[in-house]
């Protein structure tokens, strides 16, 4: 138990300390994590607008040859950064621009690299997401789009992209999830993240546990609240069940039978005379019905 | 004789090795009402969709107003605007309200303005009824109601020809009336109508010309009262006992 009370006093230890840091690392984290999610998703939805343009045999060649290179190069992007380390990448721009261009080109600050290297990754994963996403959806829906006349951009962005979003929602939280967390790597181009406080407190203080102990409860805390808000943006996608009919419209087809909810005869069902004698014949009823009871 | 405005001239259809089209020769005029019936895979509906360009054919030319669209570098967009298309299973945009669909194609690809739009796809939404619900999503609607949206949304656009693609055969006996009511509307409203259709009342009663295809041909080819009063050919004639049976 004084195990306990001890991990206690050192965590306080650390926040009255370092407890600045901690917050800034937050701050950094969710701020390059939404960032990178945010410009992913733009590259995972162009480069699968990209991937679906249609293409047919008939088409003239030029066309075929520019459609065919531009999904060679989505694929060779995709897979070249799924397939390889976030951390490695980030090596490899950081410090892999200075060196081939003796240092020319370089990132005077760590925010940029950082959200580029985030952003491509996220990128390469939505990037199938997406794919999937718009193959998920009904081919009816983009042959209804086509049939009034759409070009294959309108039919993306009025019609299809907007329904795949709803569906490779829980993908985009995914990534998020694992962009709060991924970027701890980031550390390696100094960049000040919750983890590189961690290493900054460690550093100095020697908690190793307490502070890591901090770190997982920090994280847990930020993940749990990212998937409870993603939940309730889901739900507010999905939007209401419900529909308000519109029948006060004047040109309806209803019109000349229905006119307006106050005119018409008394033994009208809709007249305003039947309808206050059925709430008062119900009033009534719900009065005798109480008191029998 | 009214003005022509398709001329499908040698056409073929292949998918693989199947040939679902031969040699399809075929007009529409204007105000026409066509229907064209057939047994299932005579291809029917292929014919329809390679009017519609939503099938590239294999062969043979498709002549709109005398431009041949399935040239190389015909601008199959602008060509479709202008040929309204109502599917089988409705293909509403799911993402959209009744009237966002309505306006969506008008906006974007005709380029009216929002008003504009909204009132003219209420006049259409109105003639077929569904004026109420314009608020309510695909989802929340019947399908006998899909598909007079689908009519409407099409009708918005004012286009030449309007093709229906079995239009009632994804509806229960009830909702097959409503949708027929407001096809035999526009029918009798004088729009040029090319419909794919197993409702033989309908074609025998409110179309201007009906066409029998059979195994990728067109077999006959003639008014109403030629085709169901004394068919040529044994084929239609066999095709057609099997209805009047039944």
């Amino acid at each position: 138990m004084n195990k306990f009370a001890q991990l206690g006093s050192d965590i306080v230890k650390l926040l009255s300390k370092y407890g600045g840091s901690y917050i800034s690392g937050i701050e950094n984290t969710l701020i390059l994590a939404l960032a990178g999610t945010f410009i992913g998703c733009l590259i995972g939805f162009i480069c699968g607008m990209l991937n679906t343009i249609p293409c047919a045999k008939t088409d003239h060649p030029v066309k075929r040859f520019f459609v065919g290179l531009i999904r060679a190069i989505v694929r060779v992007y995709v897979e070249v950064f799924r397939g390889t380390p976030m951390v490695l990448q980030a090596v490899f721009m950081y410090y892999g621009l200075p060196y081939f261009t003796n240092n020319a080109v370089k990132f005077s600050g760590y925010w940029i690299p950082a959200l580029v290297v985030v952003s491509i990754n996220t990128g390469a994963y939505m990037a199938e997401s997406v794919r999937g996403g718009i193959i998920s959806i009904d081919p009816g829906q983009t042959e209804g789009a086509k049939a009034i006349g759409m070009t294959h951009v309108q039919t993306m962005t009025n019609v299809i992209l907007p329904q795949a979003f709803r569906n490779i929602m829980p993908q985009i939280g995914n990534n998020f999830i694992i962009n709060v967390k991924d970027t701890s790597v980031m550390f390696i181009i100094g960049f000040p993240d919750f983890f590189a406080a961690h290493r900054a407190a460690v550093g100095a203080s020697y908690l190793y546990f307490p502070s890591a102990t901090v770190e997982m409860a920090g994280y847990l805390t930020m993940t749990l609240i990212a998937s409870f808000l993603l939940r309730w943006i889901e739900k507010k996608l999905d939007g209401d069940s419900s529909f308000e009919l519109v029948l006060d419209d004047q040109l309806t087809m209803t019109a000349g039978t229905y006119n307006h909810p106050d005119k018409g005869t008394p033994f009208d069902e809709r007249s305003k005379e039947y309808r206050d004698n059925l709430t008062e014949s119900m009033k009534n009823r719900n009065f005798t019905a109480r008191g029998e009871r | 004789m009214g003005e022509l405005i398709l001329q499908v001239n040698h056409l073929s259809k292949s998918f693989g090795s199947n040939l679902v089209l031969r040699d399809i020769d075929f007009t529409v005029e204007k105000g026409d009402v066509i229907s064209i019936i057939g047994a299932s895979g005579s291809g029917k509906s292929t014919l329809l969709r390679c009017i519609n360009l939503l099938e590239t054919p294999t062969s043979g030319e498709i002549l709109y107003h005398g431009k041949n669209v399935v040239a190389r570098g015909v601008n199959a967009t602008e060509y479709r605007s202008h040929v309204g298309m109502v599917f089988q299973s409705f293909n509403l945009f799911n993402n959209m309200t009744v009237l966002e669909n309505c306006m969506v194609g008008q906006t974007k690809v005709l380029k009216r303005g929002k008003e504009e739009a909204r009132q003219h796809a209420m006049k259409y939404l109105e003639e077929v009824g569904m004026a109420p619900y314009i608020n309510a999503k695909p989802r929340q609607i019947s399908g006998g109601q899909k598909q007079r949206v689908a009519i409407a949304r099409a009708m918005a656009m004012d286009p030449e020809v309007l093709l229906f693609d079995e239009p009632t055969s994804a509806l229960d006996p009830e909702m097959v009336g409503e949708v027929l009511s407001v096809m035999q509307r526009l029918a009798e409203e004088g729009m040029t109508m090319l419909v794919v259709t197993h409702e033989m009342a309908f074609a025998r009663d409110v179309s201007t010309r009906v066409v029998y295809m059979n195994q990728g041909v067109i077999c006959e080819d003639g008014s109403p009262e030629e085709l169901f009063g004394n068919p040529q050919k044994q084929e239609t004639r066999d095709f057609l006992s099997r209805f009047r049976n039944s």
